[in-house]
């Protein structure tokens, strides 16, 4: 591998750097917010387009935003005196290393045992 | 091939637990954690491997592992590497270890800013050849605590962290 990445330790750092980690997974914890960012998926968005969309208020969708913003799960310019809001690939990236150390890494291991475990043993009673 | 099932549940808002059966000793499946020989063929997830892993297995060792991404469909994590330690707390072989983990780097030097997992593994003999592996989880820190217990009062969030995770891959 050539030296460009020192591996997700840098996206983690730079996670923290940004308040990423932890604060995304509480960010996204709250329906409303996983909804924006599943809207956000297909492009950026103003924040009136986002409260349209979704069915809520504008103040109530700033709010959400303002939340989603401070964890570093979206990022905003702004463009004449419109906000655009989209999302930043590099806090999923960090936050994808995160949710991988949960259940789903576990289930993968587990398989990965099973099977192991299964060669192991068909090895032994040759 | 049957497939096993994992069983994941919350205790007390702070504890994951998961639990699965394979179909070997208890001793074996006990070793599978204990020997980097063996760990080295199981250890990563899909698409992972394990080029370094160093076991110092007793209470107060240190095992050390890199993981990296071997699989060019995973995008933007291939050719990634990341670092774990283990510190081992209480060792009842076959039936019980207990290790901290840690975020990492290639030095060993823990990242404090992540949260730190206390993870206990029970190997409960079934008799037969087979073994009910227990993993529980305590999520140690205050913002790691809330975290999990965010995970636990909302009903199907694993399930949208896993839809969210497929549709991260389409990001790529």
């Amino acid at each position: 591998m050539s030296g460009d990445y020192k591996g997700i330790d840098k996206g983690i750092d730079k996670g923290i750097d940004k308040g990423i980690d932890m604060t995304a997974l509480s960010a996204l914890a709250e329906p409303n917010r996983m909804q924006i960012v599943e809207l956000l998926r297909e492009g950026p968005l103003t924040v009136g387009e986002i409260a349209d969309r979704l069915g809520l208020r504008q103040p109530q969708a700033s709010k959400h935003l303002k939340v989603l913003s401070d964890s570093g799960v979206v990022e905003v310019t702004a463009e004449a005196n419109r906000r655009i809001y989209k999302l930043r690939s590099e806090s999923f990236l960090t936050f994808q290393s995160w949710v991988k150390s949960f259940r789903h890494v576990w289930e993968e291991r587990f398989d990965n045992l099973d099977n192991y475990l299964r060669e192991l043993q068909s090895k032994d009673n040759q | 091939m049957t497939s096993q099932t994992i069983t994941s549940t919350v205790e007390n808002d702070r504890v994951l637990v998961l639990e699965r059966e394979f179909n070997a000793p208890r001793e074996l499946v006990f070793r599978m954690f204990k020997e980097a020989d063996h760990l080295k063929h199981w250890w990563g997830p899909q698409g992972w491997e394990v080029p370094v892993c160093k076991v110092d297995f007793r209470p107060g060792g240190v095992w050390h592992y890199c993981m990296k991404c071997v699989d060019k469909n995973q995008g933007d994590f291939f050719g990634m590497e990341s670092w774990g330690k283990g510190v081992y707390g209480e060792i009842i072989e076959p039936e019980k270890m207990v290790y901290t983990d840690y975020f990492s780097d290639a030095e060993g030097n823990v990242n404090e800013e992540l949260p730190a997992t206390e993870v206990t593994l029970l190997f409960v003999d079934l008799g037969g050849s087979r073994t009910k592996l227990i993993n529980r989880a305590v999520y140690g820190s205050a913002e790691s605590l809330q975290t999990v217990l965010d995970m636990g009062m909302l009903q199907g969030i694993t399930e949208t962290w896993e839809r969210l995770n497929e549709r991260l891959e389409s990001l790529k």
